[in-house]
């Protein structure tokens, strides 16, 4: 297990586990201090699982929770703020019920709005007693960082905080998760790590035009930003119906299942930075519910994504043949056996030890969208799990291997889901142009830029409402 | 400030870099970290690797096995680079061992890094001072302590992997350690190491700008074996990798570039340089800083091209030292079979190297040496040598496995000393596309190389006695290793030396010459460190000179 930014996570938590044992029979100030680090290991544990430090740790460097984080929207940086103890830049001076009112409504200790990038509509639905452990551990354990992150200045209308009542009223559901007393223990704690800490649903669910996310549509997949967060429901075809428990268990925990699937983008950061933490207890009861899910069916889905493709030899034929690659006309044996074949292979099976993951019986190469096979070759895959980082290079125009253009990812894309994947799937240069325009920005920034948006044009509408009213009323 | 100005096709920087390989590139992003506006001038083209692997995965075998490296590299019609197979004659070789200096390198944005061995190894103290402990060679003006914090840098620069124990170490004098503990050796190092140092050959792990974890962007080396002629995923360090960070900081390289000429005023300051576009056109580069990073053969050629009216014997070349003392680690190899399956070809190319003669009182005498383990696969030798024997069938299969796994391959490098007769000099007869002269070499090595071949090959017949060796062959014809050093000399009298100590022309306060051209003294081991740690103390030197302008 390793240390991660949170320590070592999963001994901690299985040492409250053999506290809360001692606790039963150990009395008095002894137990008050027990119970005092219990809640603080618990408090711990859910930051985790919550992914708080996604945002509110600087990538690289940062001390832990002290914000300064430059989220960048097209309307301007969004920085995160300082949430360590520090009573003069985080949240020290935080009484539990103002905490509690950021975390679940979105609003600050002064009663301004936070920017939409905090997933204060998910955190709503946490327990009281896990605000509660969040708020000990915060306030208490946390190292005071007495710095100030960078203010947030965006331009008008965005810049009206305010704005953000509006939709709230709309979308902001203040209700706690309720336990369904039809379904086991261990159904209801997946369902309140999915829905409340977890927050799949932000990526994972598709939003209305509103930017608030579908009722009738829960985990049925959707673009996000460069990528698209698939279908996670319980369908067979279009889902992960047809994963065993196992499969799915190992995914959350490694973010790699051989011959399914491998994390990038978004889902590699939720390994990393949280799932790969969650006790063998919970990822469980994740997979329990996640496997419940109500399964929606694309109807032009007509085999599971993970199942297409066979390895392929294209060596023996084309070998030989003076290379297209590097000239105007790139053809897709030359892209991709100058480019991916030393790790993919000649054959796309990859490497026994799986390092080097197979493109066939591969979720990105096998969906009908092929966004994450495009945004895969754009921007790679970086994923950190259990102390091992997977790199795959990037090939944009960023890239140390080798910078591909729009026409030649887009032919190398096609070569590979015609060779190894799903051939119905098709990629255009303007695709690539897509994907690669979008950049690899958080996901939740992208939901803030569209909340912000909805939020200035609604003002604006107001506003002129207002003033035509005013004119109305003059005589 | 950070931006440089074109106008009609001239443009104007506060520094100008000719050439974007290693050196040049570090430069360029170190300045333009500090606000500056750079341009790179690069006379050859932007590659593209994956057409490189391909074309090294389509070469014959005959050249596969004669370690083309070259060939498989696309080159600017109007930038030629050496050739071999067949010979383009772009440069010529004369004197006693001018075969030995036949060199390979590149000519386009990223240089020669392109087909390295990646190995960052740093000159011994004592190397810098050659004549004062050994009566031989030339004294660095600087001192290996003044050189150590730009080799610490030089190594984050390129994410070296090395020896973090300092037992493993040459030298150990270290002030930090490396950026990546050392590349684990494969079996082969591990078994030649327990057998060869009880003799005292000391085999240590050579520093490599690769890793075996992901390093920044960079991925992790998976040993593909092919470090040399190409990193097929870009595992390995190459300078491209420090030209895009220098864009990304604002700076401009505009490939297929050549510069041909050099403008002086009446104090001697460098105003610009002229160069060639892919069209033949001229234009001009208008700076206040210029730094000349080509290689130790393309900047003399250079140099001496551009000689101007103030400058009848070519630029920053009044000592007459411009091109002369050429030296390069001659090169030779012992091959044989061990008795025992030794399994070379699994990780990089170099991994392990015999340093226990890279230094000794007998420096005063006659050459140190170091012997490299050559990791790269055995398969294309044993082929042919199978192939020769005249089997087939499952015979031949299983003598190219016998041979595989028992043959070794010492690559063995000489220190040559400094001399002014080995020079650099410009063709009066061989041109090249735009008319501009190729170069002529003439090298010759004394005695002090040749005792230096004598000594070491005695120590490979007692280290072949090891292995219980057979079919054991010394080459005795000298090989040349790309190491070029020398051509424009580092010293502190300008009567006899072209640079100073920060790689500044002695003749003019606002050119630097940075490399290998530079280094007095060659000691044993690949320069591109040493090269790349000068590049950055010149880049001090540059960026506090344009501050005080």
């Amino acid at each position: 297990m390793m240390d991660g930014p949170f320590g070592n996570v999963h001994s901690g938590w299985l040492a409250v586990s053999a506290l809360s044992c001692m606790a039963a029979v150990v009395p008095s100030v002894a137990h008050a201090e027990v119970g005092a680090r219990e809640l603080t290991e618990q408090g711990r544990y859910l930051a985790i699982a919550g992914d708080c430090g996604a945002c509110h740790t600087r990538p690289e460097g940062g001390k832990a929770f002290a914000g300064g984080y430059a989220i960048n929207s097209p309307v301007g940086a969004i920085y995160s703020t300082n949430i360590t103890s520090s009573s003069i830049a985080g949240i020290g001076a935080y009484s539990e019920a103002q905490f509690s009112r950021a975390l679940r409504k979105g609003i600050r200790r002064d009663g301004a709005h936070l920017y939409p990038a905090m997933p204060y509509t998910a955190y709503a639905k946490l327990s009281d007693a896990d605000v509660h452990a969040l708020y000990v551990y915060f306030t208490q354990s946390v190292p005071a960082v007495d710095e100030h992150p960078p203010a947030t200045r965006l331009p008008f209308p965005f810049n009206l905080r305010v704005s953000m009542s509006i939709w709230n009223a709309l979308f902001l559901s203040k209700a706690r998760l309720a336990a369904d007393p039809r379904r086991s223990a261990e159904w209801n704690r997946g369902a309140y790590l999915a829905e409340a800490l977890e927050h799949c649903g932000a990526c994972h669910t598709p939003r209305n035009a509103l930017m608030a996310e579908q009722s009738g549509r829960q985990f049925a997949g959707t673009r996000v930003g460069s990528w698209y967060a698939p279908n996670i429901t319980s369908d067979p075809v279009s889902g992960i119906g047809a994963w065993s428990r196992d499969e799915v268990v190992q995914y959350l925990k490694t973010g790699a299942v051989h011959g399914k699937a491998q994390a990038a983008g978004g889902m590699a950061e939720a390994v990393g930075n949280s799932l790969q933490y969650l006790t063998p207890g919970d990822l469980e009861d994740l997979a329990t519910y996640l496997m419940s899910v109500a399964p929606i069916r694309d109807q032009s889905d007509s085999r599971a994504r993970d199942t297409w493709g066979t390895p392929v030899d294209q060596e023996t034929e084309l070998r030989g043949r003076p290379t297209t690659a590097g000239s105007e006309q790139p053809e897709g044996y030359s892209l991709y056996s100058g480019n991916c074949a030393s790790c993919h292979q000649p054959t796309g099976a990859g490497t026994a030890d799986h390092s080097y993951p197979a493109l066939f019986h591969n979720s990105a190469t096998g969906a009908r969208h092929a966004d994450n096979l495009v945004a895969a070759i754009l921007f790679g895959v970086d994923r950190e799990v259990g102390g091992r980082r997977a790199l795959m290079p990037r090939f944009d125009a960023t890239s140390y291997v080798q910078p591909l253009k729009d026409t030649e990812v887009a032919t190398l894309a096609n070569y590979v889901l015609h060779e190894f994947g799903n051939p119905t799937a098709h990629v255009t240069i303007e695709d690539v142009a897509a994907v690669r325009s979008q950049g690899f920005a958080k996901w939740l920034v992208q939901l803030a830029d569209g909340l912000l948006i909805f939020a200035g044009v609604a003002i604006v509408a107001l506003g002129l409402w207002m003033l035509w009213r005013r004119r109305r009323a003059q005589p | 400030m950070n931006v440089q100005r074109f106008n009609n096709g001239d443009a104007d920087a506060d520094l100008v870099v000719v050439g974007s390989g290693v050196v040049g590139a570090l430069i360029a992003e170190q300045l333009a970290g500090a606000q500056r506006s750079v341009l790179i001038l690069e006379a050859g083209p932007r590659l593209d690797r994956a057409q490189v692997v391909e074309n090294w995965r389509n070469l014959n075998f005959q050249q596969r096995v004669s370690s083309d490296f070259q060939s498989l590299y696309p080159q600017s019609p109007l930038a030629t680079a050496p050739l071999d197979f067949p010979p383009n004659g772009y440069v010529l070789l004369t004197g006693k061992n001018g075969t030995s200096f036949d060199q390979g390198y590149i000519r386009a944005v990223g240089g020669t890094t392109w087909h390295w061995a990646a190995s960052c190894w740093r000159h011994l103290p004592v190397d810098f001072q050659m004549r004062t402990k050994y009566g031989v060679g030339r004294d660095w003006p600087i001192s290996y302590s003044d050189l150590e914090p730009y080799y610490c840098r030089a190594e984050q620069a390129m994410g070296v992997s090395g020896p973090n124990d300092p037992a493993m170490q040459s030298p150990a004098e270290r002030s930090q350690p490396y950026p990546n503990d050392m590349i684990p050796w494969a079996h082969g190092d591990t078994r030649v190491a327990e057998i060869v140092n009880p003799h005292g050959y000391r085999s240590v792990p050579i520093p490599q700008g690769r890793a075996v974890r992901p390093w920044k962007n960079r991925p992790a080396c998976c040993g593909n074996n092919n470090c040399q002629p190409i990193c097929p995923i870009g595992a390995m360090y190459n300078a491209v990798h420090t030209v895009q960070a220098a864009e990304a900081k604002g700076v401009t390289v505009l490939a297929e570039s050549v510069v041909y000429a050099i403008d002086t005023d009446m104090n001697n300051r460098v105003t610009a340089v002229r160069w060639y576009d892919r069209n033949r056109q001229s234009h001009r580069a208008t700076g206040r800083a210029f730094v000349i990073a080509c290689n130790a053969l393309e900047t003399p050629r250079l140099l001496l091209m551009a000689a101007n009216a103030q400058n009848p014997n070519g630029i920053a070349n009044r000592s007459d030292q411009v091109g002369r003392n050429l030296m390069d680690h001659s090169g030779f190899h012992c091959t044989f079979l061990a008795s025992e399956p030794l399994w070379l070809g699994r990780g990089p190319a170099q991994s392990s190297c015999l340093v226990g003669a890279r230094d000794g009182a007998f420096r005063s005498e006659y050459s140190a040496n170091k012997i490299i383990l050559n990791n790269i696969s055995r398969v294309g030798p044993a082929t042919q040598q199978a192939l020769k024997l005249g089997l087939t069938g499952a015979a031949l299969r299983d003598e190219i496995r016998r041979r595989a796994i028992h043959g070794v391959d010492l690559s063995i490098s000489l220190e040559p000393l400094p001399a002014p007769q080995n020079r650099l000099t410009l063709s009066r007869t061989r041109h090249d596309a735009l008319g501009l002269p190729c170069p002529d070499i003439n090298y010759e090595l004394d005695d002090y190389v040749h005792r230096g071949y004598d000594a070491a090959a005695q120590q490979l017949r007692h280290i072949g006695s090891l292995f219980n060796a057979v079919e054991f062959e010394v080459t005795t014809s000298l090989n040349a290793n790309n190491h070029m050093m020398g051509s424009t000399i580092m010293g502190s009298d300008p009567k006899d030396s072209v640079v100073d100590g920060d790689c500044r022309s002695h003749d003019h306060p606002n050119l630097w010459l940075p490399g290998g051209g530079p280094m007095p003294s060659a000691s044993v081991v690949n320069s591109t460190l040493s090269m790349a740690a000068l590049g950055l103390k010149c880049a001090d030197s540059v960026r506090r000179t344009l501050e005080h302008a």
